[in-house]
């Protein structure tokens, strides 16, 4: 018995020197021997087998619906206007009054029901389904026995996720050094692989970082590849800790949620910063909160205001390895660690975008837009005109309006005859 | 977490798709939907629906709600109103709105036409009445206008007023100076929908 603990003693202290010497060195130079790119290829390899052989199991049922609901709404894809126009086609126009018939409610309690059934922004911020499966349960939501194999894969896969991955990833977390190292061993306990593009446009002193965000490794992704001040709200919890650690580091701006509502405050503060051309560049996250990478929310227009020079960056998480997305309302941080931890890997590609500024006569919301599109286009996410706020709050009145407002136009718009008093 | 699902309960659906007509996918899908709505809960109520973003835009949003909580949409024949509803009554609403399978006769098709006309008429008709008032048509013409500086209130009236002539002027011939047009019912909603292309898009 104890020459067994001796033996298991002797193998703990070699397996944890190896790990020391493989992971923890090359991790600080800056260099890399090549385990991560190799353990990266046998991983696509594995995972592209497993695909397959999903596919060829049920042909028929794994049709890649984009929308889940596609076999119930049926899309005619047209305007308000067309619509309209097409169900009063049969109807002659009627001698007095608008051009207005009860059966125009059909269009709007079809679109109504539509919305029921299915929405936009809804959409967003629910875990992307994956169209392929990545040997996680969490992704795959009708999990099937397909083979012996198959299943002794994934028997293997955990295995080697919580006992090997997740113990050494776990000693990385709290480390606290010289403020790149200190996020470069996170990135390499996380296995990440991070492809730069672009690196001439990388953010200058004095100016301002504004990237789309998907996750809190957002920031270590980007800080991995230069130094930078956050902007941001004070967390209780791990958060917190973390938060504290790295303003000893670097001088940060951190603020209160309630502080965040003045505005003045909060713009004044970042205007210090920025002129202060000796500081580091500030990196913010204008969506406001965690979108879950298949799209870019409305930019919030604070940052745009101060008119520094912003430095776009998108960054787009490859979802065949392990989704990064954090949904805030439904999972708490420790349970969005330990998942992260035990998932594959992460790759993502991080392109720096040439510098912006604000043009003559555009106001700060215009130029939002126009930075949130090249960020789009450059990561390959959908544009979309929703605020990320709609994750927690109400559409606001205005666009509610918007509605009515056409509708309104086609009624009494066209009525130029017999408009009674 | 974690947990292998199997294939959604067989048995449980197979009563939900006799009555309904929908298929075990379609079922799942909008399974899913109700979950999502309802935050995982038994029962949905009103203020679930106020949490779809792209439902709030629509001027009619408030009837629409107000469909799913109508006892008379339930197909048993009932009346007043409900607080919340469960996935059954749900699925029950929602297939009013399924278009008609390709193969079924003249006979059936013409009923279900009338249902789904009848749903939209229970969805005007808000004090369950049996009847359109012009009150309750000036309501609606107001819900879909908007209530911007382009459209006063007399000119929804006016609107309301026209359109509700036009219909009296269909379904009860010519008019008596004094005669008062009580409201549109259901037989006259059937006249004034008549025309088969108005419909053609809706139901299919």
């Amino acid at each position: 018995m104890e020459e067994f603990w001796e033996g298991a003693l002797w193998a703990l202290k070699i397996w944890l020197s190896m790990i020391i010497s493989l992971i923890m060195i090359p991790a600080m130079f800056g260099f890399s021997l090549g385990i991560s790119e190799t353990y990266m290829n046998i991983l696509v390899k594995t995972l592209e087998w497993a695909t397959l052989k999903i596919q060829k199991a049920n042909t028929d049922e794994r049709t890649l619906k984009a929308s889940a609901s596609n076999g119930l709404i049926q899309r005619e894809d047209g305007s308000m206007e067309k619509e309209l126009e097409e169900l009063r086609r049969s109807r002659p126009k009627p001698p007095v009054g608008g051009d207005f018939t009860l059966s125009d409610c059909f269009y709007f309690t079809r679109r109504g029901i539509e919305s029921i059934v299915e929405d936009e922004v809804t959409q967003r911020f629910s875990s992307e389904e994956l169209v392929s499966w990545n040997l996680l349960t969490r992704t795959n939501n009708d999990f099937q026995y397909i083979s012996l194999r198959l299943t002794l894969v994934y028997g293997i896969g955990i295995f080697v996720r919580y006992c090997i991955l997740a113990p050494l990833r776990m000693k990385f977390w709290l480390s606290e050094w010289v403020h790149v190292m200190c996020y470069r061993i996170c990135a390499r306990g996380l296995s990440a692989t991070i492809h730069y593009h672009n690196r001439e446009n990388k953010p200058q002193k004095g100016g301002i970082c504004v990237a789309n965000h998907t996750s809190p490794i957002d920031i270590v992704i980007l800080c991995n590849d230069g130094c930078y001040a956050m902007v941001g709200q004070i967390h209780g919890g791990l958060m917190g800790v973390v938060q504290r650690a790295m303003v000893r580091s670097c001088p940060h701006v951190w603020f209160e949620r309630a502080e965040m509502k003045d505005r003045h405050l909060v713009t004044k503060r970042l205007k210090d910063h920025v002129n202060d051309k000796t500081k580091l560049p500030i990196l913010i996250f204008p969506e406001g909160t965690c979108v879950n990478n298949t799209s870019v929310m409305m930019f919030k227009k604070g940052s745009f205001e101060i008119g520094a020079t912003i430095y776009p960056v998108a960054i787009k998480y490859d979802p065949q390895f392990g989704d990064a997305f954090w949904n805030s309302s439904k999972y708490s941080m420790i349970n969005y660690l330990l998942r992260m931890m035990t998932s594959w890997a992460l790759v993502c590609n991080v392109w720096y975008l040439p510098a912006m500024h604000q043009k003559e006569g555009e106001d700060a919301v215009q130029f939002a837009n126009r930075v949130k599109s090249a960020i789009a286009h450059q990561g390959g996410l959908v544009d979309l005109q929703w605020d990320g706020g709609l994750k927690r709050a109400k559409v606001k009145e205005s666009f509610k309006e918007q509605q009515q407002k056409q509708y309104s136009n086609m009624v009494v718009g066209d009525d130029s005859s017999g408009n009674s008093d | 977490m974690g947990a292998l699902q199997s294939l959604p309960g067989q048995p449980q659906y197979a009563d939900l798709a006799e009555k309904t007509g929908f298929s075990y996918d379609q079922i799942g899908v909008l399974h899913k939907r109700f979950n999502q709505l309802s935050h995982n809960e038994e029962t949905l109520r009103r203020d679930h629906f106020n949490d779809i973003p792209d439902l709030a835009c629509n001027p009619i949003r408030s009837q629409i709600i107000e469909a799913f909580f109508d006892r008379r949409n339930f197909r048993q024949n009932g009346e007043g109103t409900v607080d919340e509803i469960g996935f059954e009554q749900f699925l029950v609403v929602m297939s009013h709105f399924k278009p008609p399978s390709l193969h079924i006769t003249d006979d059936q098709r013409e009923k279900i036409r009338k249902e789904k006309l009848r749903f939209i008429f229970n969805m005007h008709d808000t004090d369950n009445d049996g009847t359109i008032t012009l009150e309750e048509y000036r309501h609606v013409v107001e819900e879909l206008l908007s209530l911007s500086e382009t459209l006063e209130k007399n000119t929804a009236k006016s609107i309301a007023d026209a359109a509700m002539l036009e219909v009296a002027s269909i379904s009860m011939g010519h008019m008596e100076p004094d005669e008062f047009y009580e409201g549109i019912t259901f037989e006259h909603f059937l006249k004034v929908s008549t025309q088969k292309t108005t419909l053609k898009y809706y139901i299919e």
